[in-house]
């Protein structure tokens, strides 16, 4: 009984062991496969394999965000050739972006190696800058390597020193849409050039019964709320803060118009109340089934989307303007990075060079209509014949700007949601709702 | 064997028992599985609470610095935690009370035989078998103000005249987040009071009939006082998960909203801690409510203990 009792236990501890050292034994199959595959390289790999031997055999994992743009599966069999062509391996990880900066940031601010490439927002780049979270690419990227690229994405991950910390490969450009078809039979040849036009527009197409409201927004109280509140800010000509970081937006009077005029829409019959509750794809889905007359912020994706008559009723119907009164669109692009801590970064920087090249660019816009993030692509002869409504995007790529880039934009975010939703459902005003924000964010005044 | 012996013996016993034979066995068996709590429990237990002692803000560490009871008494003063622990409050016992009252009476309907009883039985778990994140975006899609099913139910019946905008609306949204919360957990209360009413003696029940007790008599002096002990203890349970579980239906549902009327404790904790990046702000948020959790569920306990003893 004594030795059977002793048995088991010496069992227990050799599972145990040998669980432990499971992963590792992975690793050392994973990295022993090429050379049983082929034991005599040829001239060539001997070649390859001197001037770049880490990389041959290194896994890197990745972390990004899947949108609702995703619509068909493009990442995943470009990584697949990805690691066909260099021999790295890619762990891949990819899901909402909620979930994704729920994972980056503690890995970042704790300093974790988990990941070699990751999500970077555009909304995070002053903070993680300030914080040294990321790799200067600069190191890594050939000369010129941004010659090419559409100025502000760069800019906009650029940190204060002038080093680039991210390369996009999201350009995730709002755009002003608008129902053609319903806006014609509402007597109207062209779209609103001015906020008083888009009123009326909407008033009388709601009137004439072609639409049940001039748009369906999405005003849910959510972390992309304050996405909304740039885009009416800018869309008026305001500001949020100034370059050192001292308020603006509760002194502004085109800030407060902007919020103002979100605030109305909600009284006047433009905004679908429901709007309140609704995050970016309810409302889309609702402008794809002919609900409303304008979707002032849609992803650039939108168009395919709205012409795809499996998902949209209004297929052929709509079309690109320009936010009405010169107005800036918003961009929220998204960048790849690589962490401090990361120990692959060679590996990690040769994925997002092959990720963000001209021609992953090419089969991801001709998949899923991505923007591309080179100049040169938007004149495309293959990409312009797919995608003719891209000439509606050139006159309002001038015209955008990013989120307010602070240290403290998680602070923004958590008081100004509440503040601004609170005056969208009226119970104070838009005046209010600033002052509120002042007041609680008094602690960040004057930091950048 | 003296009296001042004897407290020696009692205490060395245990030790004696656990490193000799059968219970040296059982101790190194269960060693592993002790040191893994001990990783995973007790030593992030003890450094989450030592976090909130601190100023630990991860996107400004150059402020970070021990600050003693600095975080408890900065959220006594913040009126968006009072907000979420007033929220989480009325979340919580609202929908205990309705759990319990539901629990019994799904349970005492489930204890009689019928045709289907087991069919029946599986079908009702299923709720709470569903997973959190599925359960909240079904609700979410059922709340909707256009096309939601909630809507078409109430129009239809012609209980109100126009589709309701539900979730934007504090009263309605709180209330409808509740509603969602006793369907998915009133499973676990039915499943553990028919448990016990299995226990109660059907003689009991006879000899009551005989006496000539109302069911109401037969329910309040019988069937009550004998699942009392179980009653007390998912009323426990579901208060507690009420203020530390519904995370993902308060976050999938309404997001806080309308303007934080709904924002409960565990999406206070997140918001403060994975978006404003202070962790250790986020941490005292958590030991305070489950501080101010812990006076009143001792009280409830000795109360109900009480109460199940007088019966």
């Amino acid at each position: 009984m004594k030795i059977e009792k002793k048995g088991l236990f010496v069992l227990m501890i050799l599972v145990m062991a040998l669980t432990a050292c499971a992963p590792k034994a992975v690793e050392t199959e994973q990295a022993a496969e090429p050379v049983e595959a082929d034991p005599e390289p040829t001239e060539a790999e001997v070649e390859a394999e001197t001037e770049d031997p880490v990389v041959e055999t290194e896994t890197i994992t990745v972390i990004f965000p899947k949108h609702e743009a995703e619509w068909a599966d493009v990442y995943e069999p470009r990584i697949k050739q990805f690691e066909e062509e260099t021999g790295i391996k890619v762990a891949l990880i990819q899901s909402d972006w909620d979930s994704v900066a729920d994972q980056i940031i503690p890995e970042m601010a704790t300093g974790g190696s988990a990941y070699d490439v990751v999500e970077f927002d555009n909304g995070w780049v002053n903070e993680w800058c300030g914080a040294g979270w990321t790799t200067p690419l600069d190191d890594y990227m050939p000369a010129g390597f941004t010659d090419g690229m559409i100025p502000g994405l760069v800019d906009l991950f650029t940190c204060p020193d002038g080093t680039l910390h991210g390369v996009v490969w999201n350009n995730d450009t709002r755009f002003f849409y608008y129902n053609e078809a319903k806006l014609s039979e509402a007597g109207f040849e062209a779209p609103p050039t001015t906020w008083e036009e888009f009123v009326e527009q909407s008033q009388s197409a709601v009137a004439a019964g072609v639409v049940e409201y001039g748009m369906d927004p999405y005003w849910n109280q959510e972390w992309s709320l304050m996405n909304e509140f740039h885009f009416w800010t800018y869309a008026f000509g305001g500001e949020v803060v100034d370059k050192e970081g001292c308020f603006l937006f509760n002194t502004d009077p085109n800030t407060l118009a902007g919020l103002e005029f979100a605030i109305e829409s909600l009284n006047n019959g433009v905004s679908n109340p429901a709007g309140m509750t609704y995050d970016q794809a309810n409302a889309q889905n609702l402008f794809l089934t002919g609900n409303s007359l304008f979707f002032p912020q849609g992803i650039s994706g939108l168009k395919p989307l709205a012409d795809d008559e499996t998902i949209s009723s209004v297929a052929g119907e709509i079309e690109i303007g320009l936010v009405p009164a010169g107005g800036k669109s918003l961009t929220l692009p998204e960048a790849f990075a690589i962490p401090a801590t990361s120990e692959h970064k060679e590996a990690a920087w040769k994925f997002i060079e092959y990720m963000t090249s001209v021609e992953s660019n090419v089969v991801i816009a001709k998949e899923i209509g991505l923007l591309p993030i080179w100049t040169d692509l938007y004149t495309d002869a293959d990409l312009t014949a797919q995608y003719p409504h891209w000439a509606g995007f050139y006159a309002q790529l001038d015209n955008v700007r990013g989120l307010s880039t602070l240290t403290w934009y998680g602070d923004f975010v958590d008081i100004g949601q509440t503040e601004f939703h609170k005056a969208l459902a009226g119970v104070q005003t838009a005046q209010e709702a600033l002052d509120n924000m002042a007041s609680g964010l008094a602690e960040f005044e004057c930091v950048p | 064997m003296s009296k001042t012996e004897q407290p020696t013996e009692i205490r060395t016993k245990p030790f004696r028992r656990l490193f000799s034979g059968e219970g040296w066995f059982g101790f190194m068996l269960t060693t592993p599985a002790l040191v893994a709590v001990l990783i995973v429990v007790f030593v992030p237990f003890i450094n989450s609470f030592w976090l909130s002692f601190q100023r630990y803000d991860l996107a400004r560490p150059q402020n970070d610095a021990f600050i003693g009871l600095g975080n408890y008494i900065k959220l006594l003063g913040d009126p968006r935690y009072l907000g979420s622990l007033k929220a989480s409050a009325t979340f919580s016992l609202v929908s205990v009370v309705f759990e319990i009252v539901l629990g019994i009476g799904i349970a005492m309907v489930l204890n009689k035989s019928f045709k289907g009883q087991g069919f029946v039985r599986g079908l009702m778990i299923l709720p709470w078998a569903m997973p959190s994140v599925v359960n909240a975006a079904m609700w979410k899609w059922i709340f909707n103000a256009d096309y939601g099913a909630l809507n078409a139910l109430v129009t239809q019946l012609g209980i109100v005249q126009d589709y309701q905008i539900w979730l934007a609306n504090p009263v309605a949204s709180m209330s409808l987040l509740i509603l969602a919360n006793v369907w998915k957990e009133t499973p676990f209360t039915a499943i553990l009071v028919l448990a016990a009413l299995q226990t109660v003696p059907e003689d009991l029940y006879e000899s009551a009939r005989v006496d000539g007790a109302s069911a109401w008599q037969q329910f309040f002096l019988i069937t009550l006082p004998l699942i009392a002990p179980v009653v007390m203890v998912v009323g426990l349970l579901q208060s507690i998960w009420g203020f530390h579980h519904p995370f993902e239906l308060a976050y999938i549902v309404t997001g806080g909203g309308p303007y934080s009327t709904t924002e409960l404790i565990p999406l206070r904790v997140y918001a403060q801690t994975f978006r404003s990046l202070r962790f250790g702000y986020g941490a005292s948020i958590a030991y305070l409510t489950s501080l101010l959790l812990l006076f009143p569920a001792l009280a409830y306990i000795r109360y109900s203990y009480k109460k199940v003893l007088e019966y």
